[in-house]
C-alpha cells in the first residue's frame, strides 16, 4: 500500500511538472522566435502608390517595421506616438527607416496616407506607411498572429517592432511599449552594432555548443555539448575505475 | 592513535570554518548597510566584498560538511588523514589567494564570476589569474579528498551496495546504512562537479594565456559554471543530510535508520536530478535550447521531491509522539531541516519558468539561498560541531 502512494506522489510530480511544456509557450518568449531568420520579402505600396519590395527598402537601409492597422481602437495608436516620441530624440548611432505596414487588408494606400497626417510625420522621410498584399507570409516570417475579434470588430494583436537588417535578418524583436533604451538596442542590432550581451562567431571561437547556419537559419549542436556532459561522464568513469582497481586489488 | 589526529584535524576544521563565518557575517551586514544607505562603500569595495562574501561562504560550510562526514566515515571504514591535510593545506592557501584578489588586487566580478567579467581588466592585472588560481588550489584540494573518501567507501562497499542497489530486491541480505548511502552519492556528485569546474578553469586560463587567439563560447562557459556554482551549493546540503541520518536519531536515544527501498530510490534519483537541475540558472539565455529550460524546471522539481520528502517525512516520524531526549544537537537539526524546506520552497517558486521571468536578479534569490542555507545547512553544521564538543556524547561524561 505505502510503496503504490510513493509511486503514485512520483508518477504524478512528473506529471506535474510537465506543466513546463505549457509554461514555456505561455512565456513571454515571443520575442525570441525567428531571431536570425530571414524576413520575407513582401511587395508593398508606399506612399504616393510607389510599389517596391521590403528587400529594396531595407538593401538601402535597415528597416523597423511596426505592424498596425488603422481602424484599432486598442494598441497601435499609442505604441506609434510612442515610437515617434521615442525617436525625436538621438538615441543611437546607425541609420534606418521605420516602415508603418497595416496587416488589415481592408487598409488602402489612402488610410494609410490619412494616418501619416493624423500622426504629422507625412513629410518625414525617415517614416514610410505601406501596404501589402503578401501579408500572410510576412506576418508568418516575423511570427506575428492577428486574431480577428468579430464581436469587437477589431483584431486582437500584439503591438509588435521587428528590427531587420540591411541582409533582410531579423535582428530584434520588440512587443509592447518601449522605452528608449530598448529601442536603442535594437537599433544598433539592425546596424550590426556590437552588443554586449552576447558574442557573434568567429573563427577563433573552438567549443560552440551550438553552430549556427546564416544559410539555412538553423543550429546544430556543436562540441561545446560535449564539453558540458564531460565532467558528469568523466566523474562516472573514475567511480567505476576505482571501484573496478580496488576490486582486483581484494581478489 | 588515528581517532586522536583526526579529532584534532576536524576541530581545526571547526576552528577555521567558524572564525571564517564570524568575518563573512561581518561582510554581510556592511553589504546590507551600504544597500540601505546608512554607510557609503564605493562599487568596487562592494562587489569585492560581494566576490570575497560568497565564495567564502560557499567554501567554508562546504568544507565543513566535508569535515563532519569524513569524522563519522571512520565508524565504517579507515579514511586518510593525508587527503584531510591536503585538503586544509589547500583550502587556507585558496582562500589566502582569494582574499588577495579581491582586497588587494581589487577583483570583484562576483561570487559567480560569470564569464566574460573576468577577462575584462577592471582592476589589478595579476588578480584574474590569483583569482582563479584560488579556486584551483581548493578545487584540487577537494577534490583529492573527496576521491580519496570514495575509494576508502568502495574498498568496503562494493558499488552496487554503496549505492544501496540490493534494497530494490524483496528482502535484501545486506544492510548500507543511509549515512553510507548518501555520502557515496554526494561524493559522486561533488566529483563531477569539481572536475567541471577544472574544466572552466582551464577554458578561462586558455582565453587569458591566448592573447586573442582563443575565444571562448559564453553559453558553454556559463553553463560550465553552473554545473559547478549550483552543484556544490546543493551537495553541501547533502552533506549535511548525511550527518543528520547518523547523529540524529542515535543523539535522541532513539534505534539507528535504516535504509528501505524508497530511502535507496530517492537518492539514487536525486544524483540524477541535481547533475540537471542548474539549467535553471539559464532561463534568461535566449541561445539555450527550450528543451533545456525544460529539463531544468523538472530536474529543480524532482530533486527537491526524492531527498527532501523522505528526509522530513524520517524526522517528522522520529519525533512525533516519540520519547526522543532532546539536545541543542538535534534541536539544530530539527529548526535547520525546517529551514532548509522553507528556504527550498523558495527555491522551488523561483525555478518555475513562468515565475522566474519576475524574480530573475531579484533579491528573491539571495532570499532563498540565505534561508537554506543560514538556516538549513549551517544549522545542520553547527548541530554537529556540538556534538562533536560535547563530553557526553564523546563517552566522556
Amino acid at each position: 500500500m505505502f510503496k503504490r502512494i510513493i509511486l503514485s506522489f512520483i508518477a504524478g510530480s512528473f506529471f506535474y511538472c510537465t506543466a513546463a511544456f505549457g509554461q514555456v509557450n505561455q512565456a513571454n518568449w515571443k520575442e525570441d522566435a525567428n531571431i536570425y531568420e530571414k524576413v520575407c520579402d513582401a511587395s508593398i505600396t508606399i506612399n504616393k502608390g510607389v510599389n517596391l519590395t521590403l528587400s529594396q527598402l531595407y538593401n538601402e537601409k535597415p528597416v523597423l517595421l511596426a505592424l498596425i492597422f488603422t481602424r484599432c481602437s486598442g494598441i497601435c495608436n499609442p505604441f506609434l506616438l510612442q515610437l515617434k516620441e521615442n525617436l525625436q530624440f538621438k538615441i543611437s548611432a546607425g541609420e534606418f527607416t521605420v516602415l508603418v505596414l497595416s496587416f488589415d487588408p481592408r487598409d488602402t494606400r489612402e488610410d494609410m496616407e490619412l494616418l501619416s497626417e493624423r500622426l504629422g510625420l507625412e513629410n518625414n522621410e525617415q517614416w514610410l506607411f505601406a501596404t501589402t498584399g503578401d501579408i500572410e507570409k510576412l506576418n508568418q516570417s516575423v511570427g506575428f498572429n492577428p486574431v480577428w475579434d468579430s464581436t469587437r470588430s477589431q483584431y486582437d494583436h500584439d503591438a509588435l517592432l521587428v528590427g531587420i537588417n540591411k541582409d533582410g535578418y531579423i535582428t530584434k524583436k520588440l512587443i509592447g511599449l518601449r522605452n528608449r533604451q530598448d529601442l536603442a538596442q535594437m537599433i544598433n542590432s539592425v546596424n550590426n552594432i556590437f552588443s554586449p550581451s552576447y558574442r557573434l562567431p568567429n573563427k577563433n571561437l573552438l567549443f560552440s555548443c551550438f553552430n549556427y547556419n546564416p544559410e539555412t537559419g538553423k543550429n546544430t549542436p556543436g562540441l561545446g555539448l560535449l564539453f558540458l556532459a564531460l565532467p558528469a561522464i568523466v566523474a562516472l568513469l573514475l567511480v567505476f575505475g576505482i571501484s573496478y582497481s580496488v576490486r582486483q586489488k581484494q581478489i | 592513535m588515528e581517532s586522536i589526529k583526526l579529532r584534532k584535524i576536524t576541530s581545526l576544521w571547526i576552528l577555521i570554518v567558524l572564525v571564517l563565518f564570524i568575518v563573512n557575517i561581518v561582510l554581510g551586514i556592511l553589504m546590507r548597510l551600504n544597500q540601505g544607505e546608512i554607510i557609503h562603500q564605493s562599487p568596487i569595495t562592494f562587489y569585492a566584498n560581494m566576490t570575497t562574501h560568497g565564495l567564502t561562504q560557499i567554501g567554508i560550510w562546504f568544507v565543513a560538511g566535508m569535515a563532519a562526514v569524513n569524522y563519522l566515515l571512520q565508524r565504517y571504514v579507515k579514511t586518510s588523514y593525508s587527503a584531510n591535510v591536503v585538503a586544509m593545506v589547500l583550502t587556507v592557501i585558496g582562500i589566502l589567494m582569494l582574499w588577495a584578489s579581491t582586497y588587494i588586487g581589487k577583483f570583484h566580478a562576483g561570487w559567480t564570476f560569470l564569464y566574460p567579467l573576468p577577462l575584462k581588466i577592471m582592476w589589478a592585472k595579476w588578480a584574474t589569474p590569483m583569482f582563479l588560481g584560488s579556486i584551483l588550489v581548493m578545487g584540487v584540494g577537494w577534490l583529492t579528498w573527496s576521491v580519496s573518501m570514495m575509494t576508502q567507501l568502495l574498498k568496503k562497499y562494493p558499488l552496487t551496495r554503496a549505492l544501496a542497489w540490493q534494497h530494490f530486491k524483496k528482502n535484501p541480505s545486506t544492510q548500507t546504512p543511509p549515512f553510507i548511502l548518501i555520502s557515496m552519492i554526494t561524493l559522486i556528485g561533488i566529483i563531477a562537479c569539481l572536475l567541471g569546474a577544472v574544466l572552466l578553469l582551464a577554458m578561462y586560463s586558455a582565453e587569458y594565456f591566448s592573447n586573442g587567439t582563443f575565444v571562448n563560447d559564453a553559453l558553454l562557459m556559463k553553463n560550465l559554471t553552473f554545473f559547478f556554482g549550483h552543484t556544490i551549493a546543493n551537495e553541501m546540503l547533502y552533506l549535511g543530510l548525511a550527518v543528520i541520518y547518523e547523529l540524529f536519531p542515535e543523539v535522541g536515544g532513539r534505534p539507528k535508520w535504516k535504509t528501505t527501498w524508497y530511502v535507496a530510490l530517492a537518492w539514487n534519483c536525486t544524483l540524477v536530478f541535481i547533475l540537471t537541475a542548474f539549467f535553471h540558472h539559464l532561463y534568461m539565455d535566449f541561445v539555450q535550447p527550450v528543451g533545456f529550460q525544460i529539463v531544468g524546471q523538472i530536474a529543480s522539481y524532482m530533486a527537491s521531491l526524492p531527498a527532501a520528502s523522505v528526509t522530513i517525512f524520517s524526522v517528522l516520524v522520529a519525533v512525533y509522539r516519540t520519547p526522543i531526549k532532546w539536545s541543542l544537537t538535534n534541536l539544530l537539526f530539527f529548526i535547520g531541516v525546517a529551514g532548509w524546506v522553507i528556504g527550498g520552497l523558495g527555491a522551488v517558486i523561483d525555478v518555475t519558468i513562468t515565475n522566474n521571468f519576475v524574480l530573475h536578479n531579484t533579491l528573491w534569490v539571495p532570499a532563498h539561498f540565505h534561508t537554506y542555507n543560514a538556516l538549513g545547512n549551517v544549522l545542520f553544521s553547527l548541530a554537529f560541531f556540538h556534538w562533536f564538543f560535547n563530553p557526553i556524547y564523546q563517552g566522556h561524561p
